[in-house]
């Protein structure tokens, strides 16, 4: 009994050590450009090593003076929460005719949906372009919104979909009987009961938009409507070369929405990309 | 409260025949129990009543009005489902509430309704709790209760207690035909349970193969049985069915004669339930199979030939097993059918 409570012991510590070297290695660049991004520009690029590092706000404060990322940052929560939006409102309804009612190609059209979904996004970049110059919503937030909206409700709808198949068809018959209409069985029965999928669907869906680029890219042209995406992109830290405390840190707060907005879902995250995915 | 009319009632899904020609007449305030082995168009049956299904011909009408193009949340029919089917997202309080809310009925009554209702399910104490935080028989009675808190005209319950431990279900069988009795309210109960068939019916239906076998109360099925599949499906142990020869007024199979009526002829099957055999005498020579004590009676398997005849025993029968042993039919309780089946009527 003691052996075993012991051995027991040992292979959590083992287990433990392993897990932690891991996660040191994975965790070490997000650390390294931490410290990069608060230490003064010169000592980051001196060739010598150095074992006790200064502290400095430099970055931070020629950032803060220099750089328009408070309207970058608007941009990108505008464009990403209204694609987010824009999204629940079409699939949510399309998730559900596609899990339940029976109609003709219903396959069909469901596949056809998440195909989209399948092509290169840069095979369309050329009409998209010309689209939207023609429609006059060049630069601007509302047609990047448009767009990230676009290119992820397939996916969202899809992985709405597989939380709704899963949910038993007596909950609907029940609220029928009850004498619900087919609006307030959606509202009241079907979203509560899919809401961890809703929500999964939507965190990904907003990941997705945060990093998108290419068509960001390409239909803004000045801070008007640079996400951080992009702008991070074009950063080099101003007029007098590279700076690389500065890159460092902007990425870093690139980087902590999507840090937020994982850890806010990582419970469901797997389970929503196998199964929109997998399940048919 | 209403009655219900299904007349010549078919349920196709493609080829399939889900359910054959079914006609049946449901009186106001009658408990009627649909049942039959898995698979045989009860829930099918029942979920035509309550418009969930489509009839793909025949007629269905309640309190005298078709309903065929009745939308299902225009019946007023109250069901519960198999799987108890409560919204897990709200309280047991707000489930009851739901069919009041949908049905517009003034937001005034409501609380006393619900509490009443929970009342009758002995459920006061668990308004509060999600449905995630009750037992299997604890959500149950809530299902009831949201069923029973609309005072609808018709109770559709398809296997209620089908997932409840014996015990439990005992009791809730109890309680749901005491309810039912208090409330007067028609009530369409679906089984595959004999037992609870049997205690809970007005009248049975007996189903198979999406057709009726026989309609009739707990007693005509019993001791009147119209073919081989009902005397075959009620009772436990159920009817001893021994096909043999009928000729000159006697019925001969390996090791078992009989006296029969001089109308049944040929090849036909004897059937004669466990308790109306007694051990002793000549009807039967054979040797015991086996001895089940079960506590109240004793049940013995006896071989004759090869087939197994059960007879139930006294409760303190006991008996080595290849012992020869000889049974006595009672006279009055022989039945025999036809080569189809079908029940052969005395003309004694
Ligand atoms: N939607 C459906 N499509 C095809 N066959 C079905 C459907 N619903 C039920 N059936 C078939 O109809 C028969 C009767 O089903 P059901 O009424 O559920 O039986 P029971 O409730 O008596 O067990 C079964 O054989 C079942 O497979
Ligand atoms: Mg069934």
């Amino acid at each position: 009994m003691a052996s075993a409570r012991k051995s027991r012991g040992e292979s959590l510590l083992l287990r433990y050590l392993v897990l932690g070297t891991w996660a040191l290695v994975c965790l070490l660049p997000i650390l390294w450009f931490l410290s990069i991004g608060f230490r003064p520009r010169t000592e980051v690029i001196t060739p010598q090593p150095i074992f006790w590092p200064t502290f400095s706000l430099d970055a931070w404060h020629l950032l803060m003076s220099d750089w328009p990322i408070a309207m970058y940052l608007r941009n990108s929560v505008i464009a990403v929460a209204g694609s987010v939006v824009i999204d629940l409102i079409l699939a949510i309804p399309a998730a559900y005719a596609l899990a339940r009612y029976d109609f003709k190609g219903r396959e069909d059209i469901g596949f056809y949906i998440l195909s989209t979904r399948m092509m290169a996004p840069a095979i369309v970049a050329v009409p998209i372009f010309f689209l939207f110059k023609t429609l006059g919503l060049l630069d601007s937030v509302w047609a990047l919104m448009l767009i990230y909206a676009a290119i992820n409700l397939s996916l969202v709808t899809w992985i709405i979909r597989s939380y709704m198949l899963d949910i038993p068809k007596e909950l609907e018959d029940a609220a029928r009987t009850d004498g619900a209409s087919d609006l307030r069985i959606l509202w009241e029965i079907i979203i509560p009961a899919c809401l961890p999928g809703i929500i999964t669907a939507a965190v990904i869906a907003a990941i997705f938009a945060i990093n998108e680029f290419l068509f960001t890219l390409l239909i803004a042209s000045t801070a008007n409507a640079y996400t951080m995406s992009v702008a991070l992109a074009n950063f080099t830290g101003g007029s007098d070369g590279i700076i690389y405390n500065a890159i460092a840190l902007v990425s870093f707060i690139a980087f902590v929405p999507i840090l937020i907005l994982v850890i806010l879902i990582q419970k469901h995250l797997s389970r929503g990309l196998t199964m929109g995915a997998v399940k048919g | 409260m209403a009655s219900i009319h299904l007349q010549n009632i078919v349920k196709r899904y493609g080829g399939f025949v889900g359910v054959q020609n079914m006609s049946l007449e449901i009186a106001d305030e009658e408990f009627l129990v649909l049942l039959g082995p898995s698979g045989c168009g009860k829930t099918t049956t029942m979920r035509m009543i309550a418009g969930l299904e489509v009839p793909t011909d025949g007629k269905i009408m309640i309190g005298g009005e078709v309903m065929n193009d009745v939308d299902a949340r225009d019946r007023d029919v109250a069901m519960v489902f198999q799987g108890y089917a409560l919204y897990p997202n709200m309280s047991i309080y707000e489930n009851i509430r739901f069919p009041l809310r949908m049905r517009g009925v003034p937001a005034s009554e409501h609380d006393a309704r619900i509490r009443q209702a929970a009342e009758m399910v002995e459920l006061g104490a668990y308004l509060d709790r999600k449905p995630a935080a009750l037992s299997g028989g604890q959500r149950q009675r809530a299902a009831l209760a949201r069923a029973v808190v609309r005072q609808p005209q018709v109770f559709l319950m398809d296997e209620p207690l089908s997932n409840l431990d014996a015990k439990l279900r005992q009791s809730m069988r109890v309680q749901i035909k005491h309810m039912q009795r208090q409330l007067k309210v028609t009530t369409v109960y679906v089984t595959h349970d004999q037992i609870e068939a049997m205690t809970l019916a007005d009248r049975i239906v007996i189903m198979n193969k999406g057709a009726i076998q026989q309609v009739g109360t707990p007693d005509e099925i019993y001791s009147d049985p119209a073919n081989t599949f009902v005397a075959g499906f009620i009772g436990s142990p159920p009817m001893n069915l021994i096909e043999g020869t009928a000729q000159g007024g006697r019925f001969n199979a390996p090791g078992v004669s009989a006296p029969c009526p001089s109308n049944v002829q040929g090849k036909v099957t004897l059937g004669i339930r466990p308790e109306d055999c007694r051990i002793g005498g000549d009807n039967v020579q054979g040797l015991v199979y086996g001895v089940e004590p079960t506590g109240d009676t004793t049940y013995l398997t006896v071989l004759a030939g090869t087939k197994k005849i059960e007879v139930k025993a006294a409760r303190d029968y006991r008996s080595d097993i290849d012992v020869s042993i000889g049974i006595t039919f009672d006279p009055a309780r022989l039945y025999f059918f036809g080569q189809d089946g079908e029940r052969i009527r005395g003309v004694a």
